[in-house]
């Protein structure tokens, strides 16, 4: 398994339509990174990330992918260590999980996730 | 109108600026002076700059990572037209006078031409030696080079069994017409596979061969006769391809694993064909060490890929590591040396003392496997002179030597370190990766003491001053410890608490709350328990009783001081030092040096931190302009640009890709060659190529060359980290004529080939998809354009007082419209309210003369008894109203605003306060001190109570930071005028920062007594016996209590900020709790505020004294004029746009955004003003409509990577403007 980094000035410009699209177009796990709490560069952008992955969660329960594919994560540019764990911590949530429905469907046993970073 | 103070130009003057010291402070002063238009040189004697600040973990009180906000001042700094970087270097001396000097400056010898190196660190890998070699003499110049014979041998023992074909080998034959017969091949073989009988020519039986090279090795220098195949990078040279087997082993063994000799024969090549010295020979029970002639260098060892050698066991010659000096000794470097990850310039230095090449002509390694070219051993250094306008000395400080202090076991204790040593500690890029050992046996300490004022507050080796920043840095290291691991108990033993700067305390508590035990206490000595190796610490507690703990690290909080080399420079500078080292300056010109022309900031102007340091070093930066304001302008590098190609609507896509090899930081792990392939058959790319260093000075010249060769109309990079070089690349394709944001960058160094390295095949799969990616996208790129705004060279100063008169004096001194607003009927402020300055100086007169260079100057329009009470539009172009004295109003422009609102003295109704004569403030006393001396003779006790309504939840929760010197100067000026009175001053903590110590140690030298209370235990009891005050404190050194029965009792009460709600709403300026202004960063921007131009200085910031007040409005002007000196402000083109077409008004964008920007036009569609937008994207992420857009994010965009994620898509027309 193996991750692509997407790059993005803030978390706050993700919307719904653009993680779901990530799984369309073949992720089987969806990462958002963003600034720590109360310590976004860009003032609150990491707080409605929060908010839409959750929403992006819900659809994917309903839709029968599992809320667990898609997670928020918070760390400072200075956590390189961190963010090796969380990705490794993910990474294994999702081998867990298998492939996505969608690359189930299509019989694409690629096993791959999307990741998007928030750079400031 | 627009006027403009770029173009002056005054011949007695040099508009440009040398500043020395390339830490934070002098970075911060060189990018404010070439930004406000004056050329500037930096000179540092470290290899780069960074300073201190590189070398810290996290910074306080915000726990900011120290790199990562250092980070990008370092990359502006390098990559600024105006600033010329000269590190390395010194400055030899100084000639001339103000406005007009010479100065020599020596730069040393690199042996790294700095103009061809792109810092890839090969050469740091490559080189094999790692300690400080014992060279032989050289022989003299008639004497023939000998090799030295061994007469001392021993046997390292152990070999791990080997069959040929086991590693990568190379191929060893006998050339038959240089073999000389004599078998030397035959007897080194230890496996057979040399046939040799005598006067016959020996052959290599490559079945028997196990690649050991020992038959290589063996072979006389004279005749060479054995020659190596299958050997990468032996074209390079010998100890390139040693490197490179060396890894390609220790790959295929899936790591670097300790274990038997492996009969790889690297050791001994390394030893007798590199470095010409021979110590090393194979033998049966393993290696054969000659021990007298071993040179000590280590280069055996760091090619052995098993850890096979220790260096230690090679020879009786004492071991002298090479250490690495940023990492503070606590491991190991190379000769040539990259500073640190990090570092600007990003070129190493080959330190002539280690390196082997260099001292006996032998390896030159690096110079081998250097892709450019740049190893140069024959640089030597050079001399040059600069003439410049005004000087900045910044060189910072070095910390105590903790050796001065044998009680604690420095340097004889291994698990006693220095603060600074456990900043590396901590550091993720330090020499433990960010794990808390102790050094002496790699355990993970879990009780760590940290022992406060060490070479600080001690009279004993004349450190009398206090290090102002370690009360707080010893918390940050305590807490950020436990968040390493939390099971880490750590104990602070201190003095006093002095956390007297913003949010100081604050972080003191959150410290507390988070396990740190605070123990007020002086450790007497430090013993080591020689068997475990920890740490028994001695020291008396509130009781008195001696107590012993143990612990198993102990961290010195080492105080600063000035290095004996910088003394030495000022001296050549001819600028004044004090007792300690630190410059000697004026309090009311606190910048100055000794010498005209010559300005001072950091911490050699006393002690202080980082945000202090950055306050002055813009203040200094306003200093050293005002001077040649006149010559702004004259010495600045422009820098012509061909006209950008406008895109048609229908031009076809024509991609170039380049993917770089970094040296082999990328080609070693990624098939580079197959990605270009690759990129080639995607659609629309036109060109592709794989340059050895895509950033290289020839690379960026082909890349644009190629550019105009091609057609190519938009360019992808695959390299390394945007964040560095993305500017240099857009950079490139604006000289080519293509808009800059035709851009973009994979990084596949950081990604793929640092991650991957066991796996290059997955590498180079992803490394080809990132590329893709990143071709997707700029397929969707959009040309932006940066727009333009006029800047209006005014500064608007709301506030009168020292801050806001100091201030529009500056601006005026460096050609600026000043427009200076005070809402009281005269200019002055609280100062007009106080007598002395801490320096005892009286402050009436300073005022007036202030007052008068304000009301004097003809750039400064004064409006008193006035008010803001409007300010529209932004950055360089701010719209302002005015209500004036008269009522009336007026609406002024200005580029920039700053405000100074200034402080009052808080008067809490405690203690009697405002009911009792006897009660007064120190700011009362102040005045009866200057109007009526005479009662003082009158008086014979006084009391003064420090944090008065301070430091509490009830009142002022927080430490007004001046009160301490305060009553230490009143107390000295009492004594002064009777010397019999009784002074007792109840305190907590003294916080007489830096130099101010030496006062409050003048104060008890005086007689004045300091007793301390704890609030929690024994507050203070003032009530009435009589008509007398009775004062009930408990004295902790006599353990009781005592009875006071003074004639006055002085309240320290702090300071409250001036009512700024208004003015705070009007400018969308933060404030925090207790209504003091956020700056815009704690650490890095002191005197910005979060909306752009708008700009803090004094106490609206924070409480302070007189000199840290102009200083700040000297750095706050500083920064102003990085604004106002400019003609037009170029904005960034990633900005939001909303399309009107499909715009709702729903006001959700209005909602949504964090800095209010979006707002409603008449023409009922939302709008942003790109010179607000910051440039997020919360509002294109919220917009229902879909109607709001921003550039390089478009949704175009991220569709485009996302869609080409697993295969190349078709892409869609490309999007023109």
């Amino acid at each position: 398994m193996s991750i692509s980094i997407v790059l993005l000035p803030c978390t706050g410009r993700i919307e719904e339509a653009v993680l779901l699209r990530a799984f369309e177009k073949g992720a089987d796990g969806v990462m958002v990174i963003g600034c720590l709490e109360g310590d976004c560069h860009y003032v609150n952008g990491n707080i409605r990330a929060r908010a839409r992955v959750g929403r992006v969660a819900g659809i994917l329960e309903t839709i029968g992918f599992g809320p667990e594919r898609v997670r928020m994560y918070n760390l400072s540019a200075g956590e390189g260590a961190a963010f090796a764990r969380f990705t490794g911590e993910f990474v294994d949530q999702v081998q867990t999980l298998g492939p996505s429905p969608i690359n189930l469907a299509r019989g694409q046993q690629n096993q791959e996730s999307t990741e998007e970073v928030a750079a400031t | 109108m627009t006027q403009s103070v770029n173009k002056q130009q005054s011949p007695g003057v040099t508009g440009a600026v040398l500043v020395i010291g390339g830490g934070i402070g002098g970075m911060q002063s060189a990018l404010d002076l070439a930004e406000a238009g004056f050329r500037v040189y930096l000179v540092e004697s470290a290899p780069a700059i960074g300073g201190k600040m590189a070398q810290l973990d996290k910074t306080f009180p915000t726990n900011d990572c120290s790199m990562c906000i250092v980070s990008p001042k370092l990359v502006e700094v390098g990559r600024h037209r105006n600033i010329e970087l000269l590190t390395h270097s010194e400055v030899l001396g100084l000639d001339g006078q103000a406005g007009n000097f010479t100065a020599r400056i020596a730069q040393h010898a690199r042996y790294v031409d700095a103009d061809k190196c792109t810092g890839c660190g090969l050469c740091e890998l490559a080189c094999p030696v790692t300690r400080i070699s014992w060279f032989a003499e050289p022989p003299l110049p008639d004497e023939k080079k000998k090799r030295p014979k061994a007469r001392d041998k021993t046997v390292l023992p152990g070999v791990a069994p080997v069959s040929p074909g086991d590693m990568a080998v190379w191929t060893f034959t006998v050339d038959a017409e240089r073999c000389s017969r004599c078998g030397a091949c035959f007897r080194a073989c230890l496996h057979g596979a040399v046939s040799w009988q005598k006067k016959e020519i020996a052959v290599i039986n490559q079945d028997r061969c196990i690649g050991c090279g020992a038959c290589y090795a063996a072979c006389p220098e004279q005749f060479q006769a054995i020659t190596v195949d299958q050997a990468p990078d032996l074209d390079k040279s010998l100890g390139a391809a040693l490197y490179a087997r060396s890894q390609e082993i220790i790959k295929q063994r899936g790591g670097r694993l300790r274990g038997d000799c492996i009969r790889c024969g690297l050791c001994v090549l390394m030893c007798r064909k590199v470095m010409e010295i021979g110590a090393l020979t194979m033998v049966e029970e393993g290696i054969e060490v000659g021990r007298d002639i071993c040179q000590v260098c280590g280069a055996c060892a760091s090619v052995c890929p098993v850890e096979f050698l220790e260096v230690e066991w090679l020879t009786d010659k004492p071991v002298r590591p090479l250490l690495n000096a940023f990492n503070e000794g606590l491991n190991l470097r190379k000769p040539v040396n990259i500073l640190y990850p990090q570092a600007v310039p990003r070129v190493p230095v080959i330190d002539a003392v280690s390196c082997v090449r260099l001292n006996t002509g032998a390896c030159g390694t690096c110079q081998s496997v250097c892709g450019v070219g740049a190893i140069d051993y024959d640089q030597v250094e050079r001399q040059r002179e600069i003439t410049i306008g005004s000087v900045i000395f910044s060189p910072g400080i070095e910390v105590f030597d903790a050796r001065m202090r044998g009680e604690f076991g420095y340097g004889v204790y291994k698990n006693v370190v220095t603060s600074i040593e456990f900043e590396r500690l901590l550091s993720a890029s330090g020499p433990t990766s960010g794990s808390v050992v102790r050094p002496g046996d790699g355990k993970h300490p879990r009780t760590i003491a940290w022992i406060q004022c060490v070479g600080s507050r001690d009279h004993s080796c004349n450190r009398d001053y206090c290090s102002s920043v370690c009360c707080m840095y010893a918390a940050k290291e305590a807490f950020i410890a436990r968040e390493h691991d939390s099971s880490i108990e750590p104990t602070i033993f201190y003095i006093d608490q002095r956390s007297f700067g913003k949010n100081f305390d604050r972080y003191i508590n959150r410290v507390q709350e988070n396990q740190v035990r605070l123990v007020r206490a002086m450790v007497s000595r430090v013993f080591e328990d020689p068997l475990t190796g920890d740490l028994e610490l001695r020291y008396a507690d509130d009781s008195g009783a001696v107590v012993a703990e143990v612990f198993d690290l102990v961290v010195l909080s080492v105080g600063l001081q000035v290095s004996e080399k910088n003394k030495e420079l000022a001296g050549r500078l001819g600028i004044e030092l004090d007792g300690f080292g630190f410059a000697r300056t004026d309090g009311f010109t606190p910048l100055a040096a000794s010498r005209p022309g010559v300005f001072v900031s950091g911490a050699c102007n006393g002690p202080k931190d980082i945000p202090e340091t950055v306050s002055e070093a813009s203040g200094a930066a306003q200093a050293a302009a005002v001077g040649i304001a006149g010559a702004r302008g004259s010495q600045l590098v422009r820098q012509e640009l061909p006209p950008e190609k406008v895109v048609e609507p229908d031009e076809e896509l024509r991609i170039g890709v380049f993917v770089c090899h970094c040296g082999s930081n990328i080609a070693s792990v990624v098939d580079v060659a197959a990605v270009a392939d690759y990129a080639r058959s995607l659609p629309h790319v036109v060109f592709a190529d794989h340059p050895l260093y895509t950033c290289s000075q020839d690379s960026v010249e082909r890349i644009r060359d190629l550019i105009g060769e091609h057609n190519l109309n938009r360019v992808v990079v695959s390299a390394c980290s945007p964040r560095t070089h993305e500017p240099l690349f857009m950079s490139t394709l604006r000289q080519a004529g293509i808009n800059k944001y035709f851009f973009d960058m994979a990084n596949i160094r950081d990604q793929c080939s640092w991650v991957h390295p066991l796996e290059p095949e997955k590498a180079t799969e992803k490394a080809k998809r990132l590329m893709r990616m990143a071709v997707a996208n700029v397929s969707q790129a959009e040309p932006l354009s940066e727009l333009e705004f006029a800047v209006e060279p005014s500064l608007l100063v709301i506030g009168g007082g020292v801050a806001g008169m100091s201030a529009a004096v500056e601006a005026a001194g460096q050609g600026f419209t000043v427009y200076l607003v005070e809402q009281q009927e005269e200019l002055g402020g609280q100062v007009r309210q106080l007598q002395r300055s801490l320096d005892g100086r009286k402050f009436a007169p300073y005022l007036e003369s202030l007052r008068q260079r304000v009301l004097g100057n003809e750039r400064i329009r004064v409006f008193t008894k006035a008010a803001l009470i409007e300010q529209n539009g932004f950055v360089g172009s701010f719209d302002s109203e005015i209500m004036t004295a008269s009522g009336g109003s007026r609406t002024i422009r200005h580029g920039a605003t700053l405000v100074a609102t200034g402080a009052r003295e808080y008067r809490p109704a405690l203690y009697g306060l405002g009911e009792r004569d006897e009660v007064v403030t120190q700011t009362d006393l102040e005045a009866i001190l200057a109007r009526e001396p005479r009662r003082v003779v009158g008086w014979s006790s006084i009391v003064m109570l420090q944090c008065a309504g301070s430091r509490c939840s009830e009142h002022l929760d927080y430490c007004s930071r001046n009160c301490c010197n305060q009553a230490v100067k009143n107390s000295l000026h009492l004594k002064q005028l009777n010397p019999d009175i009784r002074i007792d001053v109840l305190y907590r903590d003294m916080r007489c920062y830096g130099l101010f110590e030496l006062e409050y140690r003048r104060a008890r030298l005086a007689g004045v007594n300091f007793i301390r209370f704890d609030p929690q235990q024994h507050t203070p009891q003032v009530g009435v016996a009589g008509e007398r005050l009775d004062i009930v404190a408990f004295d902790p050194s006599i353990r009781r209590p005592v009875t006071l029965r003074p004639d006055l009792l002085v309240l320290s009460t702090g300071l409250v900020p001036n009512d700024t709600e208004e003015l705070a709403t009007m400018l969308r300026i933060p404030r925090n709790e207790h209504n003091f202004f956020i700056e815009a960063h704690a650490k890095l921007r002191p005197v910005d505020l979060a909306s752009e131009g708008v700009f803090l200085a004094g106490t609206a910031h924070g409480p302070k004294n007189v000199s840290e007040t102009i200083v700040q409005a000297q750095a706050a002007v500083a920064r102003a004029a990085t604004i106002l000196a400019k003609d037009k402000l170029t904005l960034s083109g990633v900005f939001s746009v909303v399309d009107p077409a499909h715009c709702a008004v729903c006001l959700t964008c209005v909602r949504a955004c964090p800095y209010g920007v979006p707002v409603i036009t008449e023409e009922h569609t939302a709008y942003i003003n790109p010179a607000l937008c910051q440039g997020c994207g919360i509002c294109v992420a919220e917009c229902p409509a879909k109607t709001i857009t921003l550039g390089r994010f478009r949704d175009d965009n991220l569709y485009a990577k996302l869609g080409s994620y697993q295969s190349a898509e078709p892409i869609a027309e490309p999007r023109s403007a």
